[in-house]
């Protein structure tokens, strides 16, 4: 596989710091009916622990992303940066325009950092004001015919794409079953009871074909993200994790009647995406030891399994019945327990596990041997692709 | 006019001014005659500004369901039956169906569009199974 568009070097940036908040226990007190931070309350925590993990201090900073829910002016100000370079963007999209800052010389060595209290402050992710709608018209559009959620989307996309290949939709729930075990064995995860093909089968629908267990938690917190060049790295403490490939591909024509999504299910900026990470990386999907989704629902991971490269269209099912994707499975994804399980953190907490199995010693959670893995996501039709090594 | 429907572009007035006639009329290209959803500024196929609000014929096929069992919207009480259509024309379109045609459903069945009353007043365009007796909907003199 060869691109004739030249992209960022291979491992010329790492990732030397990760940080988040305590998901587990601000979930229990929000549900309490406390506040316990802001968003930018809840950055600064997750940043001050990636600074620590990373061995620097803030005056090494010099440049600073921000996730959507923040804006970098006042980041900039709580935190007592002034970065030379600054920008805001979702998690695979600021790692990219970090890579990018780095190569360019833009900056050299980047905090990236997210905080949501989306939770304690109930942002609606439904109805005709939902969160997103601006950016992803199909969010708000729909809902003078009762269509509201983003749930409700890939609802319809998996009760297509299950008739069309001849599957039964309760092959579904062995998603939300591998990653409730990976869950159990992370002490951060904030759901750690084990839960069976039966129990996923006895929950209600919400939007149906997706029952209660398909459907991403809801939580405060907030992750911090350190990255530098590979030069620069040799400074930090611990091992740097190097960014080896990167692509994204989007598709937004006839987006909001949804045609990418039903009628092509993501495939082509998948594909586009994944060659082109993959291309960088001069590696394939069978070099990776773990894969993570950004699995707001449970059919992304279906559907990446497919449009990134492990298994045939169609084959999603059977791939993941005879490979296995939880503990001891042959195909390692969310290992942490993902937004199923773990944490909402909108991508942000994938980057972090990403990170953690391939510095090692994760005990019973650790991916044997782990020295490549693969982040991919699809929201809305926004295809990423990102390859992480060691 | 409509009442009540929020318009989340000005391109979006004249569709539910058809809606509320009982002929959904949706924007066709004057350079390359694609018919357009949702309304828009400008030809997606080849950036033509000028269109003309055209009848569609109301026949379609399905594409895609989901049965809501939980209660989002305050319009739309559980069970709730949301379809993605393709119209005749070519443009996909989101509506909804009578939840009690929930056992018909297969992939690609004809559907008819029928004109009925949201619950906040504006009429709005569904679809049922094509060639199924009417189940609900407004009177044609009824219609605004």
């Amino acid at each position: 596989m060869t691109s004739a568009i030249s992209g960022p070097t291979p491992r010329a940036s790492c990732i030397v710091g990760v940080g988040h908040t305590d998901w587990a226990e601000d979930y229990r007190r929000v549900r309490a009916g406390e506040k316990p931070e802001d968003s930018y309350g809840y950055a600064v925590r997750a940043f001050r622990r990636a600074l620590d993990d990373a061995g620097l201090g803030r005056q090494d900073i010099d440049g600073l992303i921000v996730g959507p829910t923040l804006a970098t002016e006042r980041m900039g100000e709580i935190l007592n940066i002034n970065p030379r370079w600054a920008g805001q963007a979702d998690a695979v999209q600021a790692i990219l325009q970090a890579v990018m800052a780095i190569e360019s010389g833009m900056a050299e060595c980047i905090a990236l950092v997210y905080g949501n209290d989306q939770r304690s402050a109930r942002v609606q992710y439904g109805g005709p004001q939902a969160a997103g709608g601006a950016a992803f018209l199909s969010y708000v559009y729909h809902s003078p015919w009762g269509l509201t959620s983003q749930g409700a989307l890939y609802a319809m996309m998996f009760q297509r794409y299950r008739d069309l290949c001849g599957i039964d939709g309760d092959d579904l729930g062995q998603v939300a079953v591998a990653q409730r075990a990976w869950a159990c064995l992370n002490p951060e995860a904030i759901m750690r009871k084990p839960i069976t093909a039966e129990d996923y089968l006895a929950a209600p629908f919400i939007a149906e074909p997706l029952r209660l267990h398909d459907y991403c938690l809801i939580n405060d917190g907030g992750v911090a993200l350190i990255l530098c060049s590979a030069e620069r790295a040799r400074r930090a403490a611990g091992t740097p994790v190097h960014v080896c490939g990167v692509g994204r591909s989007d598709l937004n024509v006839r987006a909001t009647s949804l045609g990418p999504r039903l009628l092509e299910f993501y495939r082509p900026a998948q594909k586009a995406a994944a060659e082109r990470s993959y291309a960088m990386a001069g590696l394939g999907p069978e070099d990776m030891d773990a894969v993570y989704v950004y699995d707001s629902f449970s059919p992304h991971v279906f559907f990446a399994l497919e449009g990134f490269g492990y298994c045939p269209e169609g084959d999603a099912a059977g791939f993941i019945r005879r490979r296995g994707i939880g503990p001891g499975g042959g195909l390692p994804v969310n290992t942490g327990g993902g937004h199923l399980s773990e944490s909402y953190m909108q991508g942000w907490n994938h980057q972090v596990e990403a990170v953690r199995q391939l510095r090692g010693g994760l005990g019973a959670r650790q991916v044997p041997g782990c020295r490549h893995v693969h982040y991919c996501s699809d929201v809305a039709g926004k295809a990423m692709s990102l390859i992480y090594g060691i | 006019m409509s009442e009540g429907v929020r318009l989340f572009s000005p391109y979006d007035g004249p569709m539910w001014d058809s809606v509320a006639e009982g002929a959904l009329r949706l924007q066709r290209c004057d350079e390359c005659g694609a018919f357009r959803y949702p309304p828009g500024p400008a030809c997606p196929e080849c950036l033509a500004m000028e269109s003309c609000w055209t009848a569609i014929s109301g026949r379609a096929r399905l594409i895609a369901w989901t049965v809501f069992h939980r209660q989002y919207l305050p319009a739309y009480a559980p069970p709730v039956l949301v379809v993605a259509v393709q119209l005749e024309e070519g443009p996909l379109m989101v509506s909804n169906m009578p939840p009690e045609s929930r056992n018909g459903l297969r992939l690609d069945a004809p559907l008819e569009v029928f004109y009925d009353r949201h619950p906040d007043g504006y009429a709005l365009p569904r679809f049922r199974l094509a060639g199924q007796p009417p189940t609900s909907g407004l009177p044609a003199a009824a219609q605004d």
